[in-house]
């Protein structure tokens, strides 16, 4: 299969143009087998996947407008690899555990189209499909959210489109000046980022560039002050959108810097360390602090994302593989906790159209397996060492700690905000008497909902005890962007702060 | 003998998942027994281990690599040396009655089978701790310790959030926060030791920092040494991150025995025993944890002089006696700590499993002026309780005698005198305070008449289950030479000056006279029943005592309350009314803009001709200054 990552990218959408053709009652079992089929494929990609080695692998390249340089580009590596398999499974899951009937076959293909979108860009090595694909993975969840969303759906879809449209617009003009130097230099044109990997630019222009892409990914991410679009779009996406929303689509901010900002523009990235971080710093501390004000169990998670995000570009803008590599590992544990969460408050949504935690109290001895499940993923959601969420969050902090101690301190804090917020959430609504007697007749976890979240704790479990099958791909190739971003870096400051590790790739 | 350290260490985990398994059907004994049984194989295993080490030294194993990213490796690495063979054993043992006890005690808990599950969860948690040979994985069991005490406090769930005039922990799920939360602000400072550790010295390994740590400069280590104790500080509930383990007491009452008087607020103690290379180079940080846990020791003591609820004043003496452990390690006599450790360990944990007794005698009643009396029905609890107060008083030849006289020697050995005389004056309190216990609860008027209770003695296996506690509280003192010198294999020698060792017999006596007095003051007192005295009660001393000096409060209103409002008006205010409406208004500044310029395109040719001249005359107008410009 030497086009798995066509193949990878197009068959979702395959098959959902065909799913137009298939009939209503059988949509649902129609998605879902064809989001197993992609999520296998994802697995065998990973199967077959060089571990040991850093570099871009399962390349594929046609030239589609050979004047300008624009080709149809795509290449897997450790950094990318596992957030397609995680996107896939999310979908997978996401389906499994959905609870809408309303024009349900419109929502798989929906899905399908949205599942192209974000697996082309995690594959795109070519800016301009990457654009292409970024883009057009708006659409579809404009349409989730605009379609199956709460009473304010309209305003929140058009919220979030146009703001994150805006980035992107700003992002285009930084390709576009970027394949413009490229141009300028080499006498071609190329949009393939692998090119302008080797391209040396003034400080300057580095940090010029750094700006436009910034925003484009920034408002993604998002980043303070740009998060006030997230909010209102995981409060009126239903579940299934959140979940992707949250698990998916969040990491495309993430993973752009990783993929464009520090490796071609090293020095601009250093030296853009500390506004970046005080930035990640305010979404760490001051959203955790707004999740504890809420009063909506989904809108705490919504901000509990920001504060985690926060901490994700805390560890791309480490510099280092200890940091860098725990970020990626957080993104995957953040989609994974998150998109769990997600699915847990709409089930609870499900059977009581409500999400006020005031609504709630004394669940836990109404539906058991449900506190049990939530409260394991509350434990990954705050760090605790042997789940998930332990690794990528210690990983971030060490790395960082080289940068800057006290702001590790503050970020650090994320483990004693975090513990207040989410365990102040489980106290409202799994613990005490059961004072609403609309609570007392709830029916415990269904075994949809159980084959949807029941997979997410194994992996909880798993990735927490035993990460090396992950970690280590993800770390090879960390530390060849690493040790290139050391060797390109120009100015001294930048030279002494990027870390390359003493160990090389592979062992 | 890597299978035996794998037993010791897995067994307590096999037995959690088993009892996991029927965590949501009705009791079922099995899980008691079947949990109850692999404890006991974990003890076993752990006192073989112990004879191991004697003879053979170190056992260490490997299991595989937990995380590795760029040059940091951490391995699942395991090693049992004196210092954790004998924590192994006391956690074991302390652990494998509280399960047998929890059999009896939880018999009529709806819960039972979920119970046995977190009970060995947080055995495996703290085996994980003591057993790791690096930081990284004692952060694993300090983090899961705390994590299973979580659910343990908080185990009785259902009940209701009340206020602290009614009871001072608020609710069980209240005080499981709480003391989660404490943990979790004192583990930052852990974790920023172990980054300090990791950028310095490459790695995590305990032995691969000790070997560094003559190359390493001072301010570095004291850096160090202040991030770890401040992880020991929550765990072990020092000063200012104490209030958790008081309230901690809403939990059942084995979990209290187990968790907050023989492991989990030992765990800081550990560390700081463990880490004695690093303290013995930075002897300004070492003074002060003595002095610190000297502090607390008296702090504590004092708070348990007026308190009427029985299980928290056993709370306050745990928290006074982890203040006399620090005190010892500060001053460089490890060892002696490591002692006082296991031997108070032994008997807090029977005077708790004995408070349990009393609890459930008395349908749940803690107010020990409500008790009185309960001898008659209660004898073989009594007869416990009293020898573990006798113990804790450190009255001779009982276990705490030789360790607690150990340390006040140790403190004049340091010429620390203003240590060496707080310690013996919360030697007096400590004798008193738990004679007021014990006489205001079994002897005197039979006050529980009044509230209509019933008491009635545990079932006969309960009591002796407890027995080798009992065993151990008497006996455990004599053992002292040679755990000496087992301990010091690994630990550094302490020894005391040819002058502390002339007039060691004299400080003897006036320890032994103090705990003796502050005893009979107790029974002289309370022995014969009750007498209120409400001036006492009323007094400003008195009430700054029973507030606990007022610190919960202050607290909630400097900072729990006040993190609530800022939060809310950050919410509200900020993000609502200024970062989201200036995104809004920009958005509808654009589409304002967009709908008044709209009306341009009217349709009507001249208009447009209008503009089109309009334009052009702004565009040449632009490139003219444009052009002087330059």
């Amino acid at each position: 299969m030497d086009n798995i990552l066509s193949i990878l990218i197009f068959f979702p959408a395959f098959a959902g143009v065909l799913g137009f053709i298939v009939d209503k009652n059988s949509a649902r079992a129609y998605g879902i087998s064809v989001a197993s089929i992609e999520f296998l494929l994802a697995v065998w990609l990973w199967m077959s996947f060089d571990g040991s080695n850093g570099s871009m692998q399962f390349v594929e390249m046609l030239p589609l407008v050979p004047d300008f340089g624009i080709s149809y580009y795509l290449g897997v590596d450790g950094i990318s690899l596992f957030i397609v398999v995680m996107a896939t499974l999310m979908i997978l899951l996401g389906m499994i555990g959905m609870s809408i009937e309303k024009d349900i076959k419109n929502m798989i293909i929906s899905l399908l189209f949205l599942e192209m979108t974000m697996v082309g860009v995690f594959l795109a090595l070519d800016a301009v499909i990457f654009y292409l694909f970024w883009e057009l993975s708006l659409v579809p969840m404009l349409y989730i959210i605009g379609a199956w969303g709460g009473p304010k759906r309209v305003y929140a879809s058009i919220k979030f489109f146009l703001y994150t449209f805006i980035g992107s617009l700003i992002m285009l003009v930084g390709m576009l000046f970027l394949a413009y130097l490229y141009h300028d230099v080499t006498g071609t044109w190329s949009f393939a980022i692998t090119d302008w990997y080797a391209l040396v630019l003034p400080i300057e222009t580095q940090i010029w560039l750094f700006i436009a892409f910034f925003f484009g990914f920034a408002i993604k991410v998002p980043m303070f002050p740009f998060h006030t679009w997230l909010p209102y779009a995981h409060g009126q996406a239903p579940t299934i959108g959140s979940v992707i929303l949250a698990a998916v689509l969040l990491k495309m901010g993430t993973y752009g810097f990783i993929r464009f900002s520090l490796p071609i523009l090293p020095d601009a990235s250093v030296y853009m360390i500390t506004p970046v971080a005080i930035l990640a710093l305010i979404m760490v501390v001051y959203t955790a602090m707004i999740a504890y004000a809420q009063k909506d169990m989904k809108q705490v998670i919504a901000y509990s994302s920001v504060s985690h995000m926060g901490i994700i570009m805390l560890g791309v803008f480490a510099m280092n593989s200890e940091g860098i590599s725990g970020s990626i590992f957080l993104m995957l544990s953040h989609g994974v906790v998150s998109g769990a969460l997600f699915m847990l408050v709409g089930v609870i949504y499900d059977r009581r159209h409500t999400k006020m935690m005031s609504e709630f109290g004394g669940l836990a001895s109404i539906m058991p397996k449900y506190a049990v499940i939530f409260g394991i993923m509350l434990m990954a959601s705050v760090g605790l060492p042997l789940t998930i969420g332990f690794v990528g969050e210690f990983l971030v902090l060490l790395g960082f700690y080289n940068i800057s101690p006290i702001m590790t301190i503050i970020a650090g804090s994320t483990i004693i905000l975090g513990a207040v917020y989410m365990l102040s959430l489980y106290k409202k609504t799994f613990f005490g008497e059961v004072t609403n007697d609309e609570n007392k007749g709830l029916k415990d976890l269904n075994s949809r909902e159980m084959y949807s979240l029941v997979p997410l704790v194994l992996i909880v479990v798993w990735l927490g005890v035993y990460p090396k099958p992950i970690l280590e791909p993800i770390d090879n190739s960390v530390k060849s962007l690493v040790s290139f971003m050391d060797k390109k870096a120009q100015t001294q400051e930048a030279k002494d702060i990027i870390v390359s590790p003493k160990k090389e790739e592979g062992k | 003998m890597e299978n035996l350290l794998y037993i010791a260490l897995f067994a307590p985990l096999v037995g959690s998942l088993f009892a996991a398994l029927f965590g949501m059907t009705p009791k079922n004994l099995i899980t008691g027994f079947v949990t109850s049984g692999l404890l006991f194989i974990s003890w076993l295993a752990s006192v073989l281990l112990l004879i191991h080490v004697l003879s053979h030294g170190t056992v260490s194993a490997n299991m595989m690599e937990w995380i590795g990213a760029g040059d940091l490796t951490i391995d699942f690495g395991f090693a049992v040396d004196a210092i954790t063979a004998v924590m192994m054993v006391v956690v074991t043992t302390v652990s494998t009655v509280v399960h047998i006890y929890s059999i009896g005690y939880m018999d009529h808990d709806k819960g039972f089978n979920r119970f046995f599950s977190y009970l060995s969860a947080f055995v495996f948690s703290m085996m994980i701790l003591v057993m790791s040979d690096n930081f990284a994985g004692l952060f694993i069991g300090w983090e899961g310790v705390g994590v299973c005490s979580w659910l343990l406090i908080g185990f009785w769930y259902h009940k209701a959030d009340v206020g602290t005039d009614v009871n001072p922990s608020i609710s069980p799920s209240w005080a499981a926060n709480e003391a989660f939360i404490m943990n979790r602000i004192a583990d930052l400072g852990m974790l920023v030791g172990i980054f300090l550790i990791y950028w310095n010295v490459g790695s995590l390994n305990y032995n691969v920092f000790f070997d560094a740590i003559p190359s390493l400069d001072n301010g570095l280590l004291t850096s160090i040494g202040i991030a770890l104790f401040i992880g020991a500080m929550g765990k072990s509930a020092q000063f200012p991150l104490h209030t958790w383990l008081a309230d901690a007491m809403e939990g059942p009452t084995p979990v209290s025995a187990l968790i907050h008087a023989a492991t989990m607020v030992t765990a800081g103690v550990y560390l700081v025993i463990r880490a004695n290379p690093l303290y013995d180079a930075i002897p300004n940080v070492a003074i002060f944890i003595a002095y610190l846990g000297t502090f607390v020791a008296i702090f504590a003591a004092s708070m348990a002089l007026v308190n009427r609820d029985l299980k928290r004043i056993i709370a306050y003496s745990t928290l006074s006696q982890l203040g006399y452990m620090f005190a010892a390690a500060g001053l460089g006599a490890y060892w002696v700590a490591l002692f006082h450790l296991a031997a108070h360990a032994f008997f807090k944990a029977l005077l708790f499993l004995g408070a349990g007794n009393v609890m459930h005698a008395m349908h749940d009643e803690l107010d020990i002026f409500k008790m009185g009396g309960l001898k008659k029905v209660m004898g073989g609890t009594y007869l416990y309780m009293g020898l573990a107060s006798l113990a804790l008083a450190g009255i001779f030849p009982l276990a705490g005698f030789f360790s607690k006289d150990t340390i006040l020697e140790v403190a004049i050995n340091e010429d620390t005198y203003i240590i060496w005389f707080t310690l013996w004056v919360t030697a007096g309190l400590t004798a008193f305070y738990s004679f007021r216990q014990v006489f205001l609860t079994f002897s005197g008027n039979e006050r529980y008449k009044e509230i209509g209770a019933h008491p009635h003695e545990m079932p006969t296996f309960v009591l002796v289950a407890m027995a080798p506690l009992a065993i151990l509280a008497v006996i455990f003192g004599f053992f002292m030479e040679p755990f000496n010198e087992f301990v010091t294999t690994i630990l550094p020698s302490y020894e005391m000056s040819h002058e502390t060792h002339h007039i060691a017999w004299f400080f003897i006596i006036i320890t032994t006279l103090i705990a003796l007095s502050g005893i009979f003051y107790a029974y002289k007192k309370y022995a014969s029943g009750l007498i209120r005295d409400k001036e006492l009660e009323s007094s400003f001393v008195y009430r700054l005592l029973t507030n606990q000096y007022y610190i919960p409060a202050l607290y909630n209103n400097v900072i729990a309350k006040p993190y609530k409002e800022i939060s809310d008006m950050l919410w509200n205010k900020v993000d609502m009314k200024i970062v989201d409406t200036t995104v809004d208004g920009i958005a509808h500044f654009f589409f304002n803009n967009g709908d008044r310029t709209r009306r341009m395109q009217s349709g009507n040719l001249s208009h447009y001709l209008n503009w089109m001249g309009f334009g052009a005359v702004a565009l040449m107008l632009f490139a003219v200054i444009a052009s002087m410009i330059g």
